[in-house]
């Protein structure tokens, strides 16, 4: 190697260490894009907090319990409303590909603000008070969820392929925009699938 | 029989008077608890953003999320009061909601600018350790290619050319 190599060789390695040392300064400034991405989980568990056990077969007066989760890695702090809705076999449920919530009404709700990274979930519990047993169909008029009753009056026809009166408690997630000042569907529900044929 | 007709008008009346009275009463309170869950929104959405604020200035927030979710468990029991036409239990949910939510956005208005302060302290430490750190580099850089370049041409100087004997 000649003089002028040497030198460009020295040049490059203090121009490096430079960068090195000015480093932790230019972390403050210089806003380095995150490559991670976001996204929100919403999820149900059994009554022993585990994807397992979920209710299925339903009888009137008896109390059932779920859990329900919601885990944030959107960036920032997040505010979130999980609405509780009742459907059955024929109602809508929410429109994915059209990011479109079910238009049935919520019955319960909760709201949940999470830190970025962080899960919360939240117990529910809920009871039918009060269901119309006929032939081939069967008509759910009261439910209690966390205590609260709610009128719902839901009717199902008795399915012949599935063998039974299906219903579904389903959760739909809502994130709060704060550009628009209001909450949007967030594109994700899950549910669980109640059958009514248990003995009343 | 006559002077039970002005009595009986009387009662007729006064159970009208009553029954606009309940009807009055009512819509007064499902008005007053419209306003008080708009007013918690809006003090929610308020703590929130001065929330995310103060964890954008690295502020710790995780005790300000933790009330503001039982503020937000106030709001959600408002809204279901309000739907199932219990008025006064909706007010009084939304009314809790926004004491709390009102509390909040203060303290993450305080806690951001404690933050603010810290970070503008550790730039100022970081930023004189990132000078004192490149001013190192460079004179150490410049002395180490001065000597360098004087043992350099040392070496050079030193090669002289040799006659090896029995060589043609």
């Amino acid at each position: 190697m000649n003089l002028e190599e040497y030198r460009t060789l020295f040049a490059v390695t203090t121009v490096g260490l430079m960068l090195t040392a000015a480093f932790p300064t230019l972390s403050l400034v210089v806003p380095f894009p995150r490559s991670a991405e976001r996204f929100s989980e919403l999820w149900v568990l059994g009554p022993n907090r585990m994807a397992e056990d979920y209710p299925f077969n339903v009888r009137l007066g008896e109390e059932y319990r779920v859990f329900v989760g919601v885990g944030n890695h959107m960036g920032s702090s997040s505010y979130y409303r999980v609405c509780v809705k009742f459907r059955n076999q024929s109602q809508p449920l929410p429109d994915a590909s059209n990011s479109t919530p079910s238009p049935l009404p919520p019955l319960f709700e909760f709201r949940f603000l999470i830190t970025d990274g962080g899960s919360r979930e939240a117990p529910l519990t809920f009871e039918f008070l009060e269901v119309s047993h006929m032939e081939d169909s069967c008509l759910v008029r009261r439910i209690s969820i966390n205590d609260v009753v709610f009128s719902v009056d839901s009717p199902s026809r008795w399915d012949p392929e599935n063998k039974g009166f299906y219903y579904q408690l389903f959760f739909e997630l809502w994130l709060y925009d704060l550009t628009s000042r209001s909450f949007q569907f967030h594109d994700r529900f899950v549910g669980i699938w109640l059958n009514m044929t248990g003995q009343f | 029989m006559g002077a039970l007709k002005p009595v009986t008008i009387l009662l007729a009346l006064l159970v009208f008077a009553s029954t606009l009275f309940v009807f009055n009463t009512s819509a007064l309170s499902e008005n007053v608890a419209a306003s008080a869950i708009e007013k918690a929104e809006g003090l929610m959405v308020s703590a929130y953003q001065a929330v995310l604020e103060a964890e954008r200035a690295g502020a710790n927030v995780s005790v300000l999320v933790a009330r503001l979710n039982v503020a937000g468990e106030g709001l959600a029991q408002a809204h279901i009061s309000y739907r199932l036409g219990d008025f006064d239990g909706a007010a009084r949910s939304a009314d809790l909601c926004s004491q709390i939510g009102e509390e909040v956005r203060v303290e993450a208005y305080g806690l951001r600018g404690l933050a603010l302060e810290e970070a503008g302290q550790r730039f100022r430490w970081t930023m004189i350790g990132s000078i004192l750190g490149v001013a190192i580099v460079v004179g150490a850089s410049f002395l180490g290619w001065r000597i360098f370049k004087l043992r350099y041409y040392r070496r050079v100087l030193g090669m002289r050319p040799e006659v090896v004997s029995g060589e043609s």
